[in-house]
């Protein structure tokens, strides 16, 4: 096993062992329960690597792989739009009104960015790209730009609402983020550099990947600020109450 | 090679969005830096301004123009004490966010509640927002409502008595 092929199989089993690492930390902690479709994307994730582990050592590199790679990704893809509409609901806890109105004003919202997406997608690589896979090539670029959207969303949500993420939900969001804001420039890096460094791009993506395999691991262990720290929660707590009462008392 | 280039360079526009979340998620302000503070609201002045009767009243007395320039008045008033009353929810949200993981359970569940009555409050601002612009545009066809003032005055002694809890 030389050094190059080394590095691609770290970079593709460490992220796996990883997110073992953050499922078994949430589990814990019990931040499954809050985060149930982020939970099960982990352990789609996994299951997913196993499969695909086992039919690459097994020899099984044909259609049959292909198909199931296409699957995964497919899976993954339904399953980060399900998870942004998780972090949209995270601050909104069981008020279902509110829940279910926002779930609407969402799926629109993401149909909207989708088509939109693909429009202007489309009409960009409508002159470069072969016909055989301009529908596909689209179809993914436009989800992968609408997820960035929302994304951008979610960061304006909590901000309109006054809310300080937590750190989980940030963390969530800014992996997330990177992996689906790289893909249209690991696209026209591939473009650009051709087949030759084809490799290198895949290794840079499987290190932003790694990276943000990290920062959940890194997300799930930490603990929201708030009125734990003694030290500096008894003043701050006792400045919000003299503020409160100085308005509710006019 | 430029249509790649424009989204390359989107994307890479979007990575420096989360670039500056993590830096404004981290950069904290300054030791003399004043924190955001509540803003009283004449809550009768409000619901003066929103009140069907009235609104009633003007469009018998003055004629279609004056009353459409006077119900204009009205909403513009009426939109600045909704932007206020978003301002207020949002800094009660805060304040309940950091409330409820206080040690005691009760004042927790207080915080908890603060937060979620505060973030509807914040929505429905919202929309009274959009339905303030739309009657803006027709002062003739739709009248502003003031449902919002009874939901800020209930999260209003929300605030009051997780105030006194704390406080004690």
């Amino acid at each position: 096993m030389n050094f190059a092929h080394f590095t691609l199989m770290y970079l593709w089993v460490a992220p796996h062992v990883l997110l073992v690492a953050v499922a078994l930390l949430m589990w814990f902690r019990k931040l499954h329960r809050e985060f149930p479709i982020f939970f099960s994307y982990l352990l789609f994730e996994i299951l997913l690597f196993g499969v695909l582990f086992t039919m690459y050592f097994l020899g099984i590199r044909d259609l049959r792989y292909v198909r199931a790679d296409m699957a995964g990704q497919m899976g993954s893809i339904a399953f980060r739009f399900a998870i942004l509409q998780e972090l949209f609901e995270a601050p909104l806890a069981n008020n279902m009104p509110l829940r279910r109105a926002l779930a609407r004003t969402l799926n629109w919202t993401a149909i909207s960015l989708v088509v939109l997406s693909a429009g202007f997608i489309g009409s960009i690589y409508y002159s470069i790209l072969n016909p055989r896979i301009f529908p596909q090539y689209v179809i993914i670029e436009a989800l992968n730009t609408a997820q960035c959207g929302l994304l951008m969303l979610v960061f304006y949500w909590h901000g309109f609402l006054g809310l300080r993420m937590s750190p989980f939900v940030f963390g969530i969001a800014l992996g997330m983020g990177m992996v689906a804001g790289f893909e249209p420039i690991r696209q026209a890096l591939n473009d650009a550099v051709g087949n030759q460094h084809f490799r290198a791009v895949a290794i840079a993506q499987m290190v932003i990947y790694h990276v943000v395999v990290i920062l959940w691991l890194y997300y799930a262990q930490v603990r929201e600020k708030g009125t734990d720290d003694s030290k500096i929660a008894v003043p701050q707590l006792l400045k919000e109450a003299a503020e409160l009462r100085r308005i509710t008392s006019l | 090679m430029i249509p790649l280039i424009i989204l390359a360079l989107a994307a890479f526009l979007f990575l420096l969005f989360l670039l500056f979340q993590v830096w404004s998620r981290y950069s904290y302000p300054g030791e003399g830096t004043p924190g955001p503070q509540l803003t009283t609201i004449d809550l009768d002045a409000f619901e003066n301004l929103t009140d069907p009767e009235e609104e009633g009243y003007l469009r018998l007395q003055l004629s279609p123009a004056a009353f459409r320039k006077a119900q204009r008045l009205r909403i513009r008033a009426a939109k600045l004490y909704v932007a206020t009353l978003s301002r207020n929810a949002g800094m009660m949200v805060a304040v309940g966010q950091s409330v409820r993981r206080h040690p005691e359970a009760e004042i927790a569940a207080s915080g908890q509640e603060l937060m979620q009555r505060a973030i509807q409050l914040k929505v429905w601002c919202m929309l009274s927002s959009v339905r303030l612009n739309v009657a803006f545009l027709f002062p003739g066809l739709l009248s502003p409502s003031n449902a919002i003032a009874s939901r800020y005055l209930t999260v209003k002694y929300m605030a009051a008595s997780l105030s006194s809890k704390l406080a004690a």
